[in-house]
């Protein structure tokens, strides 16, 4: 008895903030600096990079690396190094942007369905479990069929095709927190339906589902590079990764330089938030931290 | 298991049934006049536009569209693309074959490398092995799949001359199979390390090597073939992830099979063409993920009893 209560108090008072325990694994550790130098090259971009993104002949035409050119320059004579600092910005924009649709969305589904029940969880599942079957891509491009192509419409198409996933996670969080004694606590003094939703359910399905979206920044920068490269997404001259790896074609055995650093760029990006995912797991789910 | 297989089967009925009708939706939820749209490049005149709309159909209500769209399916015509002018099934079944090579190719790869290097893993659990396999695997998962085709296209193509750019040979299926196969064996690596660690943890693979069985027996009777469950229940996922990167694959390597149609299609805002490709692809991985399912009750009795 003595020595459950110590353990509880330990656990109460003597686990350390979750940001520590992310530190000590090495994925998580590797994955949040990784992150941060995202955040923070985005944020400072116009100090970092060392020419303007957009302006042609800032050097000599397809250079390969060099002091002056880090990341050398691309068949317009622009700063591959410049442009690859700015397409941060984009990626970490269309990161957020995507996330925050599929995550609002998924959301509203999935505690109206887990907490509705009966017909309404039915069918609303069963449209998810349709379109999800669809795969995201599928979903991505027949949103761009509709509205166009263009970076805005892709970042907003890539997001309606998350919103089956988010939808799924939220419907089987909600699940489990229906049947637990506080829910049932509030359901029997008589709380309304708007006062459950997002006083009791909304506070209890919101924190694992933000750690779910981090996870999904990296699937939606993937997917968004993956529609600019196809010439969907993102058009000429932004800066944008996917684009730049794109127009990079042509020249892969003249000018390779253009097309490995934002392949680089990108696969570090993604690199970290999985990492950073993998780690928060870990610190989640303790079970995991052995293997 | 006669009840399961059925109920699996009306699932995916539903499924291709909701499909259809997301399909004659999508059109009329393009901003503006979709016929202008898809016409745009042609000049039309005013009456030719009308006398096109009739011909779609897409003056009538939404029910009268929907019912003939689905009277024309069951006579198996998925109506004609703009662009070209043939019939949309015709375009697709010519289509479909190079990607159903590229399917099977870069499953194949993507189940030899992934598990070999996800079981390797799980057995040195914590030595260099795993660690290394594990490297891989999470550097392979964050690497764009376009990115991975155009450096295997510059080292092996390119500098090496060993195989050609693009093509339609076996020859030039090799390097696109790779480069999907490779992004997906490092997905299946991590999920069957993970499934056989438990497999290894569990007491009748202990009891077996405390019997003192051969350690070989051990593990392709006992371990591999519990282990292995889990892993081909997440294939049906996984194929569909797989259908999904072939679109992009066979964009970067020119493959001529219903993706690089797709994107074609969506770049000429071919309506008709992206309404069979949509149905068609969602058939496609719809019952294919039936056969997985079924599959995977064969295997594991405890599914088809739940």
């Amino acid at each position: 008895m003595a020595a459950g209560a110590t353990k509880a108090k330990v656990e109460a008072f003597g686990r350390p903030p979750a940001m520590l325990a992310l530190l000590k694994s090495p994925s998580g550790t590797i994955g949040l600096i990784l992150v941060a130098m995202l955040v923070i090259v985005a944020i400072l971009a116009p100090f970092i990079a060392p020419f303007d993104p957009l302006r042609m002949a800032s050097g000599p035409r397809l250079q390969p690396p060099s002091t002056a050119h880090i990341f050398g320059t691309d068949d317009f004579g622009r700063d591959v190094f410049s442009r690859i600092v700015f397409g941060a910005r984009l990626t970490l924009q269309i990161g957020t942007i995507a996330v925050g649709i599929s995550l609002t969305a998924g959301l509203l589904i999935g505690l109206v369905a887990g907490y509705g029940g009966g017909w309404v969880e039915r069918i609303l599942m069963r449209l998810v479990d349709v379109l999800f079957s669809f795969t995201e891509i599928v979903i991505a491009l027949a949103c761009l069929a509709i509205f166009g192509i263009g970076l805005t419409n892709a970042m907003i198409a890539i997001g309606i095709a998350s919103i089956p996933f988010y939808a799924r996670v939220t419907h089987s969080i909600v699940l489990v927190e229906k049947n637990k004694p506080y829910f049932e606590a509030a359901v029997s003094a008589g709380a309304g339906h708007v006062r459950l939703l997002f006083h009791h359910l909304l506070p209890n399905v919101l924190p694992t589902l933000i750690v779910v979206g981090t996870l999904g920044v990296s699937t939606a920068v993937l997917a968004a590079a993956g529609l600019s490269f196809l010439g969907l997404g993102a058009q000429p001259p932004a800066p944008e990764w996917g684009f730049m790896l794109s127009s990079s074609r042509d020249l892969i055995s003249r000018a390779p330089w253009m097309m490995i650093f934002p392949g680089l760029a990108i696969m570090v990006t993604v690199l970290g938030f999985n990492l950073l995912g993998d780690g928060i797991r870990e610190v989640l789910d303790p079970r995991q931290r052995s293997r | 298991m006669l009840r399961y297989l059925l109920k699996r089967i009306l699932a995916a009925l539903v499924t291709i049934w909701i499909t259809t009708i997301a399909v004659t939706l999508l059109i009329h939820a393009v901003p503006g006049d979709p016929v202008r749209i898809m016409y745009a490049k042609f000049q039309s005149t005013p009456e030719q536009i009308e006398e096109i709309r009739q011909r779609l159909g897409l003056d009538q209500p939404i029910w009268v569209q929907y019912w003939r769209y689905m009277e024309r399916l069951f006579e198996g015509d998925l109506g004609r693309s703009i662009v070209g002018d043939q019939p949309v099934l015709d375009i697709l079944l010519t289509r479909f074959p190079p990607t159903v090579a590229l399917a099977a190719t870069s499953l194949a790869i993507a189940v030899i490398i992934g598990m070999t290097l996800g079981f390797l893993a799980a057995y040195r659990r914590g030595t260099l092995v795993d660690m290394g396999a594990m490297v891989v695997a999470i550097v392979g998962v964050s690497m764009p799949h376009f990115w991975l085709g155009l450096l295997l296209l510059f080292f092996f193509a390119l500098e090496l001359g060993w195989l050609p750019v693009a093509g339609s040979d076996w020859r030039s299926l090799i390097l696109p199979a790779l480069t999907l196969g490779l992004a997906n064996a490092a997905v299946l690596a991590r999920l069957t390390r993970s499934a056989m660690i438990d497999i290894f943890d569990q007491d009748f693979v202990r009891t077996a090597h405390a019997k003192g069985l051969p350690k070989t027996l051990v593990l392709y009777r006992h371990a591999l073939r519990s282990g292995l469950v889990p892993v081909v229940a997440m294939l049906g996922l996984q194929f569909a992830y797989l259908m999904g990167g072939a679109i992009v694959v066979e964009n970067v390597f020119a493959w001529n099979g219903v993706g690089r149609l797709a994107i074609e299609a969506v770049f000429a805002r071919d309506y008709p063409l992206i309404q069979g490709f949509i149905l068609f692809f969602a058939t496609v991985v719809v019952v294919v993920s039936v056969i997985i399912d079924v599959l995977y009750a064969v295997v594991d009795p405890r599914i088809r009893y739940s």
